[in-house]
């Protein structure tokens, strides 16, 4: 039955993350962004609230909640800092793919160690097809040019055919990053290490990359949110021509369209969630969502600035942030082209009409 | 309670059936009316085998102590979902079907105890496909509604109305229409009333059916008024507003599900055109051109997320909370991402489109009006605005 309410445990949830965020994160934006890093109170906070848990299973700690959940705490993270909300999170979108898998026993021996207190260790998700990393036997090397990191425990590669894990022989070199700097920037150098893991299933390789697109859009959803607030609030302070500049038609328009962007993709990434947790076939939802959030990117990023006008070209103001950090964001498990790819297969594979049906398998 | 995309049983089975009708029923009437350029005349058979499967009855219960319980009103999902799917087969038969139409939810909440048994008596069971309608646009005023120039003079017991209106759906086969008229030009939507015009009513003429590019299978029909004397009775509602009434435009100002049947109208006919597409894209052996791939891919995507939003407004009303906001994006989305639809299918299809004789070439002439009723693209963003930055008006 249709239903848009998240119920009393979500909402709650929702509530305890959107504090946690406007104390710890929103204040010390900047702060982060220059440092590369979270305060290390702030993380402890993030750890105590069971944030860093939210998907790893009871068995290890977690709290074992799914991608619905997911999905409304990393909007609520995304609104404040996406940088830190990556730096805080030890496995962010590289957990899908352990558990997807690797199953409980990669999270045990592999994710479960970086959730220990007061660590900063993380995994990232690299794409494979976006890297150039060789594997020759039990061994890899090669380049990847981009990750939100200084450093990094696990390097965890996901491609269409499975997903590889590496644990030694990276050499990280720092980068300036276009953004998400408060979770780190670096290119990762590979000489000649072993695999910590390797698993061949086309299958749950698409299932975790469906989950970390999901990851990946709901952080987006709150970057865009928060673009949306600030120049909205903006918007009814300044004055241009005798009057608040929201009331000229042509950015109050802006102004509507921007939510309604922002409105539309979201349903489209909770319905991905909601399929995800219901077990039912989710590939193309979750690549759907993913498109359009980041189409919503192109629009909200950009339409953000251009409403502060030359302030919002300015560091003073924190929505040339969000404009850098939502498409960097964008960039991640494939970005735009991939989404539409494996969308488009999807429904082009389909014989007879279009199931566009909510809820239908 | 917990976030849930899925469609219940029973408004599935709903769905199916409404699918075959709209194959069987739905579909070769729009096609025939699109083709002959002009409304199903009033005596169509299809008409008379709506009313036959008993459509097209009111939503009033009938006489306090009647014989029929009054009909649970239908979540607006299901009837959201329902719009959408009989929009898919041919949505101008849906304006097109015998019954009371727009007025309904005015005269419900409005009207009488002694208007309801007269007006929308006929409509508990009809004897004949008959129709009713209601009158707002004139040539010289549509989205800005206060601006109407139709006069109400009262006139010892009656009333005398003047003036024109155009575009109404409809108006020549109508019972009655309900006509919305000023008191006092000079005072806007505070000083409108709504009047039943019985047709035959001396005055009451100069019926002309427009010529449209799209939704043929219903007329949209000018008529006059010229010392048109209604009497007393006729005002909807009463001269002395009943309090207890007064609720009903506070309740217009926070719910609306108007709005969003027209965005889910939009959905349905945009995903005809995307079936259209996309089965002239496999047939062509096209599938495989990343270019029509990634149009196809982006309507799909646009076309799940209007519904959503679409259902989103609906689930609220449903809620009864506050949903002004969300109908209008619907409507304003939809309306959009429909026109996308049928214009991809025009694209794809190419020459064989400009033929004028397929499908999606009547799709994308229908699909326009959906930006333009109900409030236009431009009206639903002013009303949007005027909540989120307190656009003034
Ligand atoms: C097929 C069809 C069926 C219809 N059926 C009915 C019916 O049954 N009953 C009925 O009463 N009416 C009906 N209408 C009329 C319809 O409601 C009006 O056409 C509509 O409200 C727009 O009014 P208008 O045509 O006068 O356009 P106008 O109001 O003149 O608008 C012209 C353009 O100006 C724009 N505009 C207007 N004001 C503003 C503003 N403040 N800011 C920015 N842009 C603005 C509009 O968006 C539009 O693009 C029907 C129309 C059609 C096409």
């Amino acid at each position: 039955m249709f239903d848009l309410d998240p119920g009393e445990e979500l909402r709650l949830l929702v509530e305890t993350t959107r504090s946690f965020a406007a104390e710890a994160l929103t204040p010390a934006l900047r702060e982060a962004e220059a440092a590369r890093a979270v305060d290390p109170a702030v993380r402890a906070s993030f750890a105590q609230i069971g944030l860093a848990g939210l998907e790893l299973p009871e068995a290890l700690g977690g709290v074992a909640l799914g991608s619905v959940a997911r999905a409304l705490v990393n909007e609520e993270l995304g609104a404040a800092d996406p940088g830190a909300a990556l730096a805080l999170d030890p496995l962010g979108p590289a957990l899908p793919v352990l558990e997807e898998l690797g199953g409980e026993e990669a999270l045990a021996t592999l994710a479960s160690p970086l959730y220990s207190q007061g660590s900063e260790a993380r995994a990232v998700l690299i794409d494979l097809d976006d890297s150039d990393l060789r594997v020759e036997g039990d061994r890899v090397a090669g380049h990847v040019p981009f990750v939100p990191a200084d450093r990094a425990a696990l390097l965890v590669g996901l491609g269409r055919e499975g997903a590889l894990v590496v644990s030694e022989g990276m050499h990280f070199e720092s980068l300036r990053g276009a953004g998400l700097r408060a979770a780190g920037a670096s290119s990762v150098s590979i000489t000649d290490a072993p695999l910590a893991a390797r698993w061949t299933d086309p299958k749950a390789a698409v299932r975790a990359r469906a989950r970390a697109r999901v990851y990946v859009a709901s952080l987006l959803l709150g970057v865009l949110r928060a673009s949306c607030e600030f120049s909205r609030a903006y918007a009814l302070e300044r004055q241009a021509f005798g009057r608040p500049i929201a009331h000229h038609q042509a950015l109050a328009f802006l102004i509507t369209d921007m939510q309604m962007a922002l409105d539309g993709a979201r349903l489209l990434v909770h319905d991905a969630a909601w399929r995800l947790d219901a077990g039912l076939e989710a590939t193309g939802a979750a690549a759907a969502a993913f498109a359009e959030t980041i189409e919503a990117t192109r629009l909200i990023g950009p339409a953000g600035v251009q409403i502060l006008g030359g302030h919002g070209f300015m560091a003073d103001y924190p929505v040339e942030k969000f404009m850098r950090e939502s498409r960097a964001l964008a960039s991640w498990v494939g970005g735009l082209d991939a989404a539409r790819e494996d969308a488009g297969r999807e429904l082009c594979a389909s014989s007879g009409a279009i199931a566009l049906s909510v809820g239908e398998p | 309670m917990s976030l849930d995309f899925s469609i219940d049983p029973e408004t599935r089975k709903l769905l199916e059936e409404a699918r075959e009708l709209g194959r069987r029923e739905v579909r070769p009437a729009g096609l025939e009316a699109d083709r002959a350029g002009a409304p199903l005349p009033p005596d169509h058979p299809y008409f008379a085998r709506f009313v036959a499967r008993g459509e097209g009855r009111t939503r009033w219960p009938g006489p306090e102590g009647g014989q029929r319980a009054a009909a649970a009103r239908p979540a607006t999902v299901q009837m959201l979902l329902l719009a959408e799917e009989y929009a898919y087969w041919d949505r101008g038969i849906m304006v097109a079907n015998p019954g009371v139409g727009l007025p309904e939810g005015n005269v419900l909440a409005l009207g009488s105890e002694a208007q309801k048994e007269r007006f929308l008596g006929p409509f508990l069971e009809l004897d004949r496909p008959r129709w009713a309608c209601f009158a707002m646009t004139e040539p010289g005023a549509g989205s800005d509604a206060a601006a109407i120039r139709t006069s109400g003079r009262k006139d010892g017991e009656g009333w005398i109305l003047n003036g024109a209106k155009c575009f109404i759906g409809n108006a020549s086969r109508s019972d009655w229409i309900l006509v919305q008229a000023t008191l006092d030009p000079t005072k806007g939507r505070a000083a409108q009333r709504a009047f039943f015009v019985p047709q035959g009513t001396p005055g009451l003429g100069g019926f002309k059916i427009e010529k449209k590019m799209g939704l043929k299978a219903y007329e949209s029909t000018s008529f006059t008024l010229e010392d048109c004397r209604v009497s007393g009775d006729h005002l909807l509602g009463g001269e002395v507003r009943d309090t207890s009434r007064a609720g009903f435009k506070t309740a217009m100002r926070t719910f609306n599900a108007g709005r969003p049947v027209i965005a889910a109208n939009a959905v349905g006919i945009g995903r005809a055109a995307l079936d259209e597409a996309l089965a002239f894209a496999r047939e062509q052996d096209r599938l495989d051109d990343p270019r029509v791939r990634d149009r196809i891919e982006a309507m799909a995507r646009k076309l799940r997320m209007a519904r959503l939003v679409c259902l989103r407004a609906g689930w609220l009303a449903d809620r009864e909370q506050p949903n002004i906001v969300e109908a209008s994006m619907s409507k304003a989305m939809a309306a959009g991402v429909g026109q996308e639809a049928t214009t991809l299918g025009m694209e794809l299809l190419g020459s064989r489109a400009a033929r004028g004789d397929h499908l999606i070439e009547k799709l994308h002439r229908d699909v326009k009006a959906m930006d333009i009723v109900e409030g236009t693209g431009q009206v639903q963003r002013m009303i949007i605005a005027r909540h989120l930055v307190q656009l003034p008006r």
